[in-house]
């Protein structure tokens, strides 16, 4: 089933909805964040692209307030987000994370639903949404990579919060699947949360994102649109692919 | 699916989290193997302790008033339990590890952290379902219990609940210190290290600094098993309850400080500090708690009734200077049988060592060596004496009262039993362990699946 991964044009035009502002993060001698900042608006996929290292998952891990970072700010609509209250509004979805996986698929999806309050109708909705039906007789560590992967997207779409945080949401998936994903994902966003998604695809990436941000050795090295990217990278009708290679 | 809003720390309910660590700890390998292990070390301490119980009671027979040294608790409760505790101590710190260890080493942990619940809710709700495992891993010991009683043989309820108490205090602080290993380690099995060098080593404090003088004997005091001996002794002490709860908080806030991957080492380190001094100046206030109920059906730490109501009209400060050494045995006997009893009966008592950090050879050479001097309202005595039979009626003395009369008909009876221990061994050896194993099984199960996710998540 081929199906076309549309994006909202109107994402340019929507509110701020988080500020990150100059988030830096060193391991001994070594800058795994140095003075980050961007923005994330409401309903928009936010690509955050990068090679393995480039400091996506310590990004993602620090604004979500996982990892202590050693200075900058979050900002949630103009107004501080202390570390203490960012899971009220962030969700943050590790990468490669089999959660509780001694435990039954259903048992850990119904624990999500009652923490949040989800019906079992929420519930079945979810389950139908990413595909799970098949494997809800299984452990979670007998899952395989992709139905562990839906798994996770299934727990973040059970939460409520405003904005999710993924790391590599299509990694494990093959290519029929990451486009039923990408769909799923663009389909959320409509919904109105807005997603950051950590992709070290760039084909992926341009499929489904609004706005990038390109990261290299923990740097910011380019912000805004495709089309923004290219005139920034003055590269004319280039993929993200080139555009990255050039601003990076 | 719905709208987004934000999510209500304060509103989330503690019900799924608490099932959620109930499985956790259910369907984990570590309570059901500590089960298996239980079985056969508590039925054959309890074989033991009825079988040697048997022996003294048939002795008993021909001279009915060994009889009244017979005593259920000491007889057979506590060999039984004790075979509890050495369990508990060895092999609990894995159950209540694996309570937070397998998140933390799977990474899980950085969901959990997420979910809206405060950092404390998270730890109290794993040290609920710890607690929760404890009173699975209790059973084969409560067994022994209703064994006991088949045979005939004589529970005594506030001592037997008094017990049990102790254990689950002591299994409780054994959690807490699990707990907060697993916090602090990046591996369960450097949590399991650092857990059983506490336990274990809290075993060295008590064997080898007990009886010890001057700090050594305060060092020994820091033993976990201190806190299980006054239950074991039929004594509910206020003070040791106190301490051992402050001591489990501690560990428990501890274990909270250090739960959080988002917080800063230097964060943890401040709140931690603040987190010991307060533990600490509540265990220290609750030494100095001399409250406690004596719950032994034989009140062998209490006077006879009629001299405990007169020792608790003497309202006067009570000076007691002892010339022994701490660890001189008839110090001990000095402290059961009088030092101890006066301390819990009267208000005012100041017990002092006279030779408090010498040795029991340094000490000997001291002509007044093994004298104990009391002074009560301005007078004093001395006596070498470790019976209140002789040091009470020195108290009157001094407070120049009559001795009491004794109360007829308040002797405790003792109660012999001889019966046959090995017909316990089928039930530890055989049935129980296959119980256990069917209740393993159950949990294993998969949960039942709701039809309407089935149904229509099948529809996909």
């Amino acid at each position: 089933m081929a199906i076309a991964v549309a994006r909202s044009p109107l994402v340019e035009r929507s509110p701020v909805l988080m500020q990150v502002a100059a988030l830096t993060k060193r391991y001994r001698d070594q800058a795994a964040l140095a003075g980050v900042s961007f923005e994330v608006r409401a309903g928009e996929v936010l690509g955050l692209i990068g090679p393995n290292g480039s400091g996506k998952t310590t990004l993602l891990e620090a604004v979500a307030g996982v990892l202590p970072a050693d200075a900058g700010d979050v900002l949630w609509r103009d107004a501080p987000l202390p570390v203490g209250r960012r899971r009220d509004v962030v969700f943050y979805l590790p990468d490669g994370l089999r959660p509780w996986d001694d435990q039954f698929v259903p048992r850990v999806l119904a624990f999500f639903a009652a923490v949040y309050g989800r019906s079992e109708e929420e519930l079945a909705d979810t389950v139908r949404a990413v595909g799970l039906s098949p494997v809800l007789g299984k452990r979670v560590l007998a899952l395989s990579k992709g139905y562990g992967r839906r798994l996770m997207l299934a727990l973040a779409l059970l939460t409520p919060h405003p904005v999710l945080l993924l790391d590599e949401p299509f990694d494990g998936f093959d290519l029929k699947q990451t486009r039923e994903v990408m769909t799923l994902l663009r389909r959320v966003a409509a919904n109105g949360r807005t997603l950051v998604l950590a992709i070290h695809q760039l084909a992926d990436a341009e499929r489904v994102c609004d706005r990038f941000i390109l990261l290299a050795g923990g740097a910011v090295r380019g912000v805004g649109t495709l089309a923004e990217l290219r005139a920034a990278a003055k590269l004319g009708t280039a993929g993200l692919e080139e555009v990255f290679l050039a601003l990076t | 699916m719905r709208s987004p809003e934000a999510a209500d720390v304060r509103r989330a309910p503690l019900a799924p989290l608490l099932v959620k660590e109930l499985w956790g700890v259910v369907t984990g390998r570590a309570l059901w193997t500590m089960l298996l292990i239980l079985c056969p070390i508590v039925g054959y301490s309890f074989a033991q302790a009825v079988s040697l119980y048997g022996e003294a009671s048939a002795a008993a027979k021909d001279a009915p008033v060994l009889a009244t040294g017979l005593s259920p608790l000491d007889g057979v409760l506590v060999p039984t339990f004790g075979a509890f505790y050495v369990t508990v101590t060895l092999l609990f710190p894995f159950v209540a590890i694996r309570a937070l260890g397998r998140e933390k080493e799977s990474g899980t942990l950085r969901l959990l952290v997420q979910l809206p619940y405060r950092v404390p809710t998270l730890i109290a709700a794993k040290l609920a379902a710890v607690a929760g495992a404890w009173l699975i891993a209790i059973v084969p010991a409560l067994s022994a219990l209703a064994l006991w009683a088949a045979f005939g043989g004589h529970l005594h309820a506030a001592e037997t609940l008094n017990l049990l108490l102790g254990h689950l205090l002591y299994g409780l602080l054994i959690a807490a210190i699990a707990l907060f290993a697993a916090a602090i380690a990046e591996s369960a099995a450097t949590a399991a290290i650092i857990a059983l060098a506490v336990t274990i080593g809290s075993w060295v404090l008590d064997f080898a600094l007990t009886g010890q003088p001057g700090l050594f004997e305060w060092i020994a005091r820091l033993s976990l098993t201190q806190a299980l001996r006054p239950f074991e002794q039929g004594l509910f002490s206020v003070g040791v309850v106190i301490a051992t709860l402050a001591a489990i908080a501690g560990f428990a806030a501890l274990a909270a400080v250090w739960l959080h991957p988002g917080v800063p080492l230097r964060e943890k380190l401040v709140r931690s500090l603040l987190v010991a001094i307060a533990a600490a100046a509540v265990v220290l206030a609750a030494t100095q708690v001399r409250t406690a109920i004596d719950v032994a059906e034989d009140r062998r730490n209490s006077f006879p009734a009629a001299d405990d109501r007169a020792v608790k009209e003497l309202r006067e400060p009570l000076v007691i200077t002892v010339h022994l050494a701490p660890e001189d045995p008839r110090y001990a006997d000095l402290r059961r049988n009088v030092l101890g009893k006066l301390e819990r009966a009267m208000a005012h008592v100041t017990i002092r060592l006279a030779s408090s950090g010498q040795t029991m050879v340094a000490s000997t050479s001291d002509p007044s060596y093994g004298e104990v001097e009391y002074v009560y309202g301005g007078r004093s005595d001395r006596s070498r004496s470790t019976s209140h039979r002789e040091i009470l009626p020195l108290l009157y003395g001094l407070a120049g009262i009559p001795p009491p009369a004794p109360e007829p008909g308040g002797d405790y009876p003792g109660y012999p039993l001889i019966a046959k221990a090995q017909a316990a061994l089928p039930w530890f050896l055989g049935m129980l362990p296959i119980l256990i194993i069917l209740a393993w099984w159950w949990s294993c199960r998969p949960p039942r699946i709701p039809m309407r996710l089935v149904e229509e998540g099948g529809k996909t």
